[in-house]
């Protein structure tokens, strides 16, 4: 009898625990994400005033002593109205989209090239990728500066050949934010791609070889689509930041180049207009959201038929 | 037979070294057109680098390959008329079984309506009709092994090699699957190259073995000769179980060797043309060839030893005694359980082991 409650307890015990265990990352989102991310959609729902904080408060007491509640959705509705963020949205997109396409096709071959040398050369050529994270991002990214402006590293090496008469226009236009991201992002591809490719099973392309597979058609029927998980992983974690960067659109980039981390910094250091780059954050956040929870049923979906 | 189906496979002084290891020394082998033909050696003994360098996906360091009369030495696996089955079968993860047999003939270009019939026939011979839409995740050990089965033998190969095929079956599965081997071997009469460290898969399956270790071939022949006429101690104790004597020659005259041999119970005579520099040598005889008694055996010619019986395994089918005899050595016996009854023979008996001189061997290093 006795012990049958000392099991009991036991396993409620072990239940306790195994509750606290799951709970931690769901308070740690609580915390970080769910918490600042409510503040926010509540600044986007106000008005901006010139007062400390510069936004119309969410409660209102009456003068009979009742509470109000006061929202507005002007903010969102602006958005829409005005072209200027529908272009610039559209802009960060195109830039974020092209800087990923030519991260994956620089990446993947280095990814492929680390996975497949010896093991020795591999673990040095993995630190040799993730090196440049101990200097300062913002440095780099100065550093960009030097190489890229008129009378920079790239133009006086091109004069100095004598391919070009006059330096190239290369600092504050989009093709410097391209250099830019692509270098800044190049890590975050080839990690996840390395550590997909480096699992490959190399009997899988010596079976292909073997039933008639030329080298290139074994990367073809074989890795290719086995890296499609690392791929898709690679350039989620290029996209989503590079789409929302201010850094290097703003050192890099001319002032036309149009990217939403700008207009935010903009909006909310500039205008001191709180809403209404709070509405931005928003909607930049379900642009990057949506797309990825639709992507996401749609993989759980097909892995669920294939079990089935 | 014409030479080339007498030599279907040659293989000339093919060695391969990884660095400083040999894994292949210097190997001559010819295989016949249609043999089933087995590769027998512990891990590490070359086997499996034999097997790829006749794959093609490795390449020999020396030497010469040569398939139905065309050098394959330096060709690529993608261009010889060989395939091969892998070990843990390599199916190809992200396809279903339909596209994966289909491979091979999808590299050679051929056309969908051909390709469809060639794989529906495939499934037919390897059992697996209704599972052409399944991932290779969906398949069971045996439905995967039959998959890469179907998808070696799709291309019809003229060899096709197959890298320890029971390896990952379970006992049962196993023997069935090797009698559905053999079937399909001879309904398709392509030559098969078997590599396995299993010495029942190999004697069960092939026509012919060869014995590797440490990169040589140690003997080569039927089944049935090597496991009654192995050429060294290695062999014999490698094929089966046996009992490995020690023995001292005391004359040789021609064709006649006579050794003395303690745990056998003294002098021992055996034809033998070929004289023996060494004096020390070994006596082979079989468990099963040991015939295992009570009482004294009723022909006085038969030579026989006394013993106690100091352990026995029961396996059902037939039993296994571990008899220490007068001198003190240990001989192995088994015995058939051919009678329904409880077991006559226990722990401690006193027993006599008696024998034909036939079934000994006398053997060298």
């Amino acid at each position: 009898m006795s012990g049958l409650l000392v099991k009991t307890n036991n396993s409620i015990r072990e239940n306790l625990w195994r509750y606290f265990i799951v709970a931690i990352p769901y308070i740690w989102l609580l915390l970080f994400f769910l918490a600042p991310f409510v503040i926010v959609f509540k600044i986007s729902l106000a008005d901006p005033i010139i007062a400390q904080p510069p936004f119309t408060p969410f409660f209102n007491e009456s003068s009979d002593g009742g509470f109000s509640i006061y929202t507005t959705f002007d903010n969102f509705l602006y958005l829409f109205q005005d072209s200027l963020y529908f272009v610039t949205y559209l802009n960060s997109v195109k830039l974020a989209f092209i800087a990923t396409l030519f991260t994956l096709l620089i990446g993947y071959p280095i990814a492929y090239g680390i996975a497949r040398s010896p093991q020795p050369t591999r673990n040095i050529l993995l630190l040799l990728v993730v090196i440049p994270f101990w200097i300062s991002f913002l440095l780099r990214v100065y550093s960009w500066m030097g190489i890229l402006k008129t009378n920079g590293l790239i133009n006086g090496f091109l004069l100095w050949l004598g391919v070009i008469d006059q330096p190239l226009e290369l600092l504050y236009t989009d093709t410097a934010v391209y250099i830019g991201m692509v270098y800044s992002y190049l890590p975050y591809m080839i990690l996840p791609l390395y550590a997909n490719l480096v699992k490959l099973d190399i009997r899988l392309l010596e079976a292909a070889s073997d039933l008639g597979a030329k080298k290139w058609q074994g990367f073809i029927d074989v890795t290719l689509p086995l890296s499609i998980p690392g791929i898709i992983a690679g350039c989620l974690l290029v996209f989503i930041p590079a789409i929302g960067e201010y850094v290097i659109p703003a050192l890099l980039g001319g002032a036309d180049t149009l990217m939403i981390g700008r207009v935010l910094f903009d909006e909310f250091f500039l205008n001191r207009d709180w809403p209404v780059a709070s509405a931005v954050a928003i909607v930049l956040l379900l642009l990057l959201v949506l797309p990825i929870v639709y992507f996401q049923k749609k993989q759980a979906q097909e892995t669920s038929e294939a079990a089935a | 037979m014409t030479s080339n189906e007498e030599n279907f496979i040659e293989i000339k002084g093919i060695s391969k070294n990884f660095g400083e290891v040999v894994a292949v020394d210097n190997v001559d082998l010819a295989i016949k057109k249609g043999e089933l033909f087995s590769i027998l050696g512990a891990s590490g003994s070359g086997k499996t680098t034999l097997l790829r360098i006749l794959a093609g996906l490795e390449i020999p360091s020396q030497g010469s390959i040569l398939i139905d009369g065309v050098d394959m030495t330096s060709m690529a696996p993608y261009d010889r008329p060989v395939n091969i089955m892998f070990q843990n079968y390599a199916l190809f993860p992200h396809m279903s079984v339909f596209d994966n047999i289909a491979y091979g003939l999808k590299k050679e270009g051929m056309d969908k309506e051909s390709i469809q019939e060639k794989v529906e026939r495939m499934l037919a011979l390897v059992k697996l009709e209704g599972y052409e839409n399944r991932k290779p995740n969906q398949l069971s050990g045996g439905q995967s092994q039959r998959v890469a089965l179907a998808r070696s033998l799709i291309k019809e190969p003229k060899v096709l090699l197959l890298d320890e095929p029971m390896a990952a079956l379970d006992k049962k599965l196993r023997q069935s699957t090797q009698f559905e081997l053999m079937d399909i071997h001879d309904e398709l009469g392509i030559t098969f190259v078997i590599v396995t460290h299993d010495q029942e898969e190999a004697m069960t399956l092939s026509d012919r073995i060869a014995i590797m270790e440490e990169g040589h071939f140690v003997q080569i022949g039927s089944p049935n000769l090597i496991y009654e006429n192995p050429k060294s101690k290695f062999v014999a104790d490698f094929l089966g179980n046996i009992n490995l004597l020690e023995a001292k020659i005391t004359e040789q005259n021609d064709g006649q060797i006579v050794v003395d041999c303690a745990a056998l119970g003294g002098e021992l005579k055996f034809n033998q043309t070929e004289q023996s520099n060494a004096l020390e040598m070994t006596v082979a005889l079989r468990p099963e060839k040991v015939m295992i008694e009570k009482s004294l055996p009723t022909n006085d010619e038969q030579k026989h030893v006394k013993g106690i019986v100091e352990d026995f395994g029961y396996f059902g089918n037939l039993s296994i005694y571990r008899v220490r005899t007068e001198s003190g050595h240990i001989i192995q016996v088994s015995k058939q359980n051919r009678d329904r009854v409880e077991q006559s023979i226990k722990w401690e008996d006193e027993v006599y082991l008696s024998w034909d001189n036939d079934s000994l061997m006398l053997l060298g290093e």
